[in-house]
């Protein structure tokens, strides 16, 4: 069986080019379908690098109301880095905090004209290991923090947290739900295709089942379609959607990203790319499926 | 080589297409099988080849009960047989050679036997010059022709024809029939249905006839005689 392989590939050939328009609509369909899936890749993708570096950024801070002295400093430092989740702890001063904060204003500095770094409080920063960067980890060092009586002003963002984390939450659900929407309908216009495919060439399926053509033989060549089918069509789907994301997405949106903080967006990595194209192969094998389990047992023509 | 004991077939309750029929055919023999319209003649070769199940009795194929054949193994009876039909039922985007070569190709033979085997059996038939037409640039005949040579081509052991001259004039007829004797003086068990009695008068053979799903007669008329083609 393995031998005629090649033969059963070149049967499935020519029959796609006896049907190239029901061959291209299955093949559009389903490049259609996994391109839609790829464009929301990538904007889940993009986003989720986003939230992460901004996540990256994310900060617990403890006010300090009164400046101890550098080594009582140095010896806090010490025992907040002990905690597994803690990345790196910094001391900010009042000085430097009062510099940042006259940077941040910019042109309207003058604002704080006349005005020393005693108005602000010093505070050390606590930045955590990437892995702990989520609501749960934060609010756990905090909760610890806080039971250390030596810090009370604790401040770390956790509402604005809370939504980011949802947010992803509902993208990579809506992700989840349009893809396996869109992949069950490429199924059904696969299968559809496949059955008008057969329903087309029962006379030849009769004449094979006549001469003793076994049911695997009459199918296989369908099966073989069908995955080729769905091969092309995710190779299209990435050539479609590769050519959305340079012609639309780099170039046209690609200054308006910079706002959000993307500097680059990036497009499918290779294993997403390759799952593509093997899954437009296995979205089609599947569709020839489902049609030839419902069409006539060949034995008995 | 073909047995069939108290055959039935129903296809509704209490309407049976065939009712009771007990018949032998031996190998190399050949038969007409003939009736009106609707006398079961059909019935009984789609039996033959398990197009259909009896709903009584018991066919034996060469010493094999294929009633109790399953799915699986239909396919390999069917390569022992040759099947014609009046409508030819030729692969019609497919070439000549493609028609003929395909049961081979089913079989998983080698390309080199089967391109030798597909024109020597357009030779017989006097086709090897049409091998890359397709059917319907055929006339009738000719597509008969090739219906013979694709069931011929695999030397089956036995050849079931239905009403193959139904839709072909009287001198392709003529043709068609001398295509039949050559293959069961090679010893191909025949067995042929047909309502053409001016057929039987022309090529006397064994004559078993239906009526209404009944065995009406199984007659052995006298072979030579005035009615044959000669020459």
């Amino acid at each position: 069986m393995i031998l005629r392989g090649g033969y059963f590939f070149r049967r499935a050939l020519r029959n796609m080019r006896q049907s190239p328009v029901l061959s291209l609509a299955s093949v559009g369909t389903i490049a259609v379908a996994l391109a839609l899936l790829a464009f929301f890749a990538i904007a889940v993708l993009n986003v989720q690098q986003l939230t992460a570096s901004w996540g990256e950024s994310l900060v617990i801070v403890a006010y300090l109301d009164e400046v101890p002295e550098d080594e009582v400093v140095k010896g806090w430092i010490n025992d907040i880095e002990q905690y597994p989740e803690v990345n790196k702890v910094d001391f900010v001063s009042r000085e430097k905090a009062f510099e940042r904060f006259r940077k941040r204003l910019g042109d309207d500095a003058g604002l704080v004209e006349g005005l020393g770094p005693e108005v602000l409080p010093a505070s050390l920063e606590i930045s955590l290991v990437e892995k702990s960067q989520n609501e749960i980890a934060m609010t756990a060092v905090v909760d610890r923090l806080r039971v250390d009586h030596r810090f009370t002003d604790l401040q770390y963002g956790q509402g604005w947290l809370e939504k980011l984390e949802a947010f992803l939450l509902l993208l990579r659900a809506s992700g989840a739900a349009l893809g396996g929407f869109l992949v069950f309908a490429a199924l059904v216009i696969v299968a559809n295709t496949i059955k008008l495919t057969l329903y087309a060439r029962q006379d030849e399926l009769e004449a094979m089942a006549m001469v003793g053509a076994t049911s695997l033989f009459i199918k296989l060549p369908f099966l073989v379609e069908g995955a080729l089918q769905g091969f092309f069509g995710g190779l299209a789907a990435l050539g479609l959607s590769f050519m959305v994301f340079e012609i639309i997405l780099q170039k046209s949106l690609g200054s308006l990203l910079l706002i959000t903080g993307i500097d680059t967006i990036h497009f499918l990595p290779v294993v997403w790319q390759v799952m593509l194209i093997v899954g437009g192969g296995l979205i089609g094998l599947l569709g020839s499926l489902f049609a030839l389990r419902k069409f006539v047992r060949f034995g008995a023509l | 080589m073909i047995q069939l004991y108290n055959v039935c077939k129903a296809f509704q309750r209490d309407q049976y297409a065939l009712k009771d029929v007990t018949l032998s055919v031996e190998k190399g023999e050949f038969v007409y099988l003939t009736g009106p319209s609707g006398a079961g003649k059909s019935t009984l070769l789609k039996l033959l080849y398990c197009a259909e199940r009896p709903t009584r009795g018991q066919i034996l194929v060469n010493g094999r009960n294929i009633t109790r054949y399953g799915v699986s193994r239909i396919p390999y009876l069917r390569r022992n047989i040759g099947i014609i039909f009046q409508d030819f039922k030729l692969l019609t985007r497919r070439t000549v050679y493609e028609n003929v070569a395909f049961p081979l190709e089913v079989q998983g033979r080698k390309r080199f036997e089967i391109s030798k085997k597909v024109y020597q059996t357009l030779k017989n038939v006097g086709l090897e010059h049409r091998l890359n037409h397709q059917p319907l640039q055929l006339s009738g005949g000719e597509q008969q022709r090739v219906a013979v040579a694709r069931a011929l081509v695999v030397d089956p052991l036995v050849l079931l024809a239905d009403e193959p001259t139904g839709n072909l004039d009287p001198e392709v007829t003529l043709d068609i029939m001398e295509l039949f004797k050559g293959a069961n003086a090679r010893g191909t068990t025949i067995i042929m249905a047909t309502h053409d009695r001016s057929l039987i008068r022309q090529f006397p053979r064994r004559v078993v006839s239906l009526d209404s799903g009944s065995l009406a007669m199984d007659d052995m008329p006298l072979f030579g005689g005035p009615t044959e083609k000669t020459g």
